[in-house]
């Protein structure tokens, strides 16, 4: 959904979402490129730039994966463009290796990554992972706001730091940040620049010795001084005279502040690399106790416990020994924690607690949408194979069939391992082993798996779930869609024609709304020797559904026939969410069915039908 | 003070989008705004609750537990989910009655609560509770269910649930979305005994 206010006055105050104040604060700097690739919680920031890239003027795309997409951001930076790339944590993984060496060499142009982390893992699973680490490892600064106005602000600042010192910045946030709301007071979009020039410089482009360890040199010193000239990012608040301090960063300083606490010295780190040796000191050599409130790892806890030995021994300092390293906290778990420290009260909930214990409620899980084509996919695929196979997952909303009543997902680990591991899997073990992978996931990191897979030779099926969209990041294009980010037809480019190039010989493109013709497949390519793709194609039905809907169109409609006697166990087996049953009898929900047709393929014929017109949604 | 709203149901109901309006009609007010729209896998058909709070010096993104003022849920069984955030002598319930039987309640053989014993699951946890069939009744009259969550606000303060103004709610809705504003205005209005 598109929110207007993103290009609303200056001066105005409006309500956004952490991830929308980015791009405010983005438009505001003047930014000229964007390039993404999907994850949330960042999601939202490639949404929106998508949504206004050719109202404000600047360029965006959709780029393969975040590796990509920060590589065309540096080359923008490094041509004096302002450019902006967003990710997840598990998308700075990818674009690591590329990251390091940008920050080595430099930028003319401003050049901000924002990283969301996803601690308690709200819509990642894979790992929990700090991305505050990557900052130490690669001396790269860090920016972290604490809600949305900072966002917008701090993402004008980390522009105007990385091009005063010519270095790439992060602007790390955690999902309570990407997708809080708040109010944020605008200031003016500027004008963005969007030309550049790329002037070669050997001395400057080549990490080679002995130039190499004169960029690390300088990059330590371009960190030192940053380390100095923004301390202002940082603030102390409450009375100085106080002996107890809270010190924290990113959304545990808003839990701080939430507990109104009296008499505490509270600390908010905005710049947690370089952490401001100068500030630490000031802050901590009065105190007489200090607890450090940080998400995940014990990044600043670390930094502050060196110092403390030096400027003020006897300081007692608490963090992960009372709060936990993993999860995300809150001002409930923090209250609950620092209460016996800092001697406040807790509120009573044990009668609640009661009450809660008594609750028994359905559980209620995500599922694929009614008429979602990887459904029937999964379910034309352990039709013919049965259910002795090992199930190669990968990262997409297929995912989902790890769930009853499918199961067919027995390792989810990276986008495109799938690949790599049923490659080592297969080279070790006789057992038959089946990769599920969507497209978007394909031309993230499949291809290279499937080319040392088609080398090497193992006999696997390799099923591609082509929905035509990255559809669990919010339905985002990708090279085999035919449009671009802005809306622009392009020229597909398409997997099955990738695999044959590969020297793939037996490749089939299926429509995955046809069980016949699925299962027929399935059970030819069983047959083949070495490596087969199956193109499962069929368009993700929630987009269908919102194409429809601008179009002013409807689904037909099916339902089960009245008189229907016969047995329709075999629905419990594909799990349409629009099928609900009363005692033995199912019936379709009319206002969830979204009219794929499959369950009446996969029922006794003339079970279930398109229902009478007039009756479409 | 923090007037703390949680709104909750299952995706594709409008959650996110009834959290706007809310957000936004609460920022015409002049009052501050925080809060927090998860997205993940919410178009999926998964929980998800979000969390709107609004006055003055507001801080945390989440409301804290007990600490919500009302709960306005889309499906019966989510609101009953929330109760962690609710608390006896504070908070109100507005709730939609329209059931969204999960797959996994006969593939798991587990139960969907009765209308009756949700009542009975929510009273303790409940200063006042509203229940009311919006999505049905939107059904009926404007032929799409999915009217009942801006005909819940509309409940919501007429019963005195939530203290924003008529006017702010009725012009967020026509900010947000123009397109749909008359079937908006109608279904909001559908409840409301004006009071401002
Ligand atoms: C490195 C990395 N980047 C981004 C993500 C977020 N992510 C999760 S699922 C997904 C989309 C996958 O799309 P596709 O393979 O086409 O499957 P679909 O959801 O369309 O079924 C993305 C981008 C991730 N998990 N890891
Ligand atoms: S969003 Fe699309 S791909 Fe994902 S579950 Fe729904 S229909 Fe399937
Ligand atoms: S046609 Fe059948 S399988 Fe497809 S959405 Fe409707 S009820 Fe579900």
């Amino acid at each position: 959904m598109e929110n207007p206010d993103i290009l609303e006055k200056a001066g105005k105050k409006v309500v956004l979402l952490g991830n929308e104040a980015i791009v405010r604060g983005a438009l505001e700097a003047g930014l000229g490129f964007s390039a993404c690739y999907p994850g949330t919680p960042s999601s939202e920031v490639g949404l929106t730039f998508a949504d206004i890239a050719k109202k404000v003027g600047f360029y965006f795309e959709w780029s393969t994966n975040e590796k990509v997409a920060f590589e065309a951001c540096a080359g923008a930076a490094f041509c004096g463009v302002r450019a902006l790339t967003a990710m997840k944590h598990f998308g700075l993984n990818v674009a690591t290796d590329s990251v390091f060496p940008v920050a080595y060499v430099g930028v003319h142009g401003g050049l901000v990554i924002n990283v969301a982390d996803d601690p308690f893992g709200h819509s990642s699973g894979q790992s929990e992972e700090d991305t505050r680490r990557f900052a130490r490892v690669g001396n790269i600064p860090m920016l972290e706001p604490s809600n949305t106005q900072e966002c917008k602000d701090f993402t004008m600042i980390a522009f105007e730091m990385s091009e005063r010192y010519e270095i790439p910045v992060f602007l790390r946030t955690t999902t309570m940040v990407s997708h809080s709301a708040g109010t944020v007071k605008l200031g003016p979009v500027r004008k963005p620049k969007i030309r550049g020039k790329f002037v070669k410089n050997f001395e400057r482009y080549y990490c080679i010795r002995p130039i190499l360890q004169k960029m690390h040199e300088n990059i330590l010193k371009k960190i030192d001084r940053i380390e100095r000239d923004y301390a202002r990012l940082n603030k102390a608040e409450g009375d100085p005279k106080s002996k107890k301090g809270i010190l924290a960063n990113g959304v545990s300083y808003q839990y701080a502040k939430e507990l109104d606490l009296k008499n505490v010295r509270i600390g908010k780190l905005g710049l947690t690399y370089p952490i401001s040796r100068k500030f630490i000191i000031d802050f901590i050599k009065n105190l007489n106790t200090l607890i450090v409130l940080e998400e995940l790892e014990p990044v600043i806890e670390d930094f502050v416990r060196g110092v403390a030995k030096d400027v003020n021994p006897k300081l007692k300092i608490y963090g992960k020994d009372i709060l936990p390293r993993v999860s995300e906290y809150s001002t409930e778990l923090i209250r609950e924690r620092i209460a016996p420290i800092l001697k406040i009260k807790k509120p009573d909930f044990s009668e609640q607690e009661r009450e809660l214990k008594k609750l028994k409620l359905p559980t209620r899980k995500a599922v694929m949408c009614p008429g979602c084509p990887h459904r029937s996919t999964f379910y034309a695929v352990k039709k013919v194979l049965g259910e002795n196979v090992v199930w190669a997952g990968d990262i997409g909303c297929y995912l989902l069939g790890i769930f009853k009543p499918f199961e067919m997902q027995d390792f989810i680990l990276s986008m495109g391992a799938s690949l790599g591991v049923t490659h080592g899997i297969r080279k070790v073990s006789d057992q038959k082993v089946v990769v599920f992978i969507g497209d978007s996931t394909f031309f993230h990191a499949g291809m290279p798996g499937l080319a040392n897979m088609k080398y090497n030779d193992p006999k696997v099926l390799v099923v591609v779930m082509d929905n035509n969209i990255t559809a669990m990041t919010g339905h985002q294009p990708h090279p085999g869609t035919g449009f671009s980010a802005v809306g622009e037809p392009k020229e597909p480019i398409k997997i099955e024609d990738i695999a044959k190039s590969f020297g793939i010989k037996n490749v089939r493109v299926v429509n995955a709304f046809n069980q016949k013709e699925l299962q027929a497949t399935v059970k030819e390519l069983d047959s083949k020797p070495g490596v087969s793709v199956l193109v499962s194609r069929g368009m993700c039905r929630l987009l269908m559904k919102k194409m429809l809907k601008k179009q002013g169109r409807k689904f037909p409609l099916f339902q089960i026939e009245p008189g229907e006697k016969r047995n329709l166990g075999l629905l419990d087996k594909f799990a349409c969410p629009a099928i609900m049953k009363r005692g033995n009898r199912y019936y379709i929900n009319p206002d969830m069915c979204w009219g794929c047709s499959v369950c009446s393929q996969i029922c006794p014929p003339g079970a279930i039908k398109p229902a009478a017109k007039g009756e479409e949604k | 003070m923090t007037f703390n709203v949680l709104l909750c149901g299952v995706g594709g109901e409008g959650v996110l989008f009834t959290s706007v309006i809310i957000a936004r009609a609460a920022n015409l007010e002049g009052y501050e705004v925080r809060g927090t729209q998860l997205h993940g896998l919410a178009q999926r058909g998964g929980q998800i609750p979000t969390h709107i709070r609004f006055g003055k010096g507001v801080f945390s993104p989440t409301i804290p537990r007990g600490e919500a003022d009302l709960i306005l849920a889309l499906e019966p069984v989510e609101a009953a989910r929330e109760c962690y955030f609710a608390d006896k002598k504070r908070t109100g319930f507005v709730i939609d009655t329209y059931p969204i039987i999960p797959v996994y309640t006969s593939l798991l053989k587990e139960r969907y609560p009765s209308p009756e014993e949700i009542r009975k699951m929510i009273a303790p946890f409940a200063k006042k509770a509203v229940f009311v069939d919006a999505s049905n009744i939107c059904k009926e009259k404007f032929g799409d269910p999915i009217y009942g969550n801006v005909m819940a606000i509309g409940v919501a303060i007429s019963s005195g649930l939530l203290p924003l103004k008529q006017s702010s709610v009725e012009k967020s809705l026509r900010y947000t979305a123009p397109k749909y504003w008359e079937q908006n205005l109608k279904a909001f209005r559908m409840d409301l005994k004006f009071r401002d």
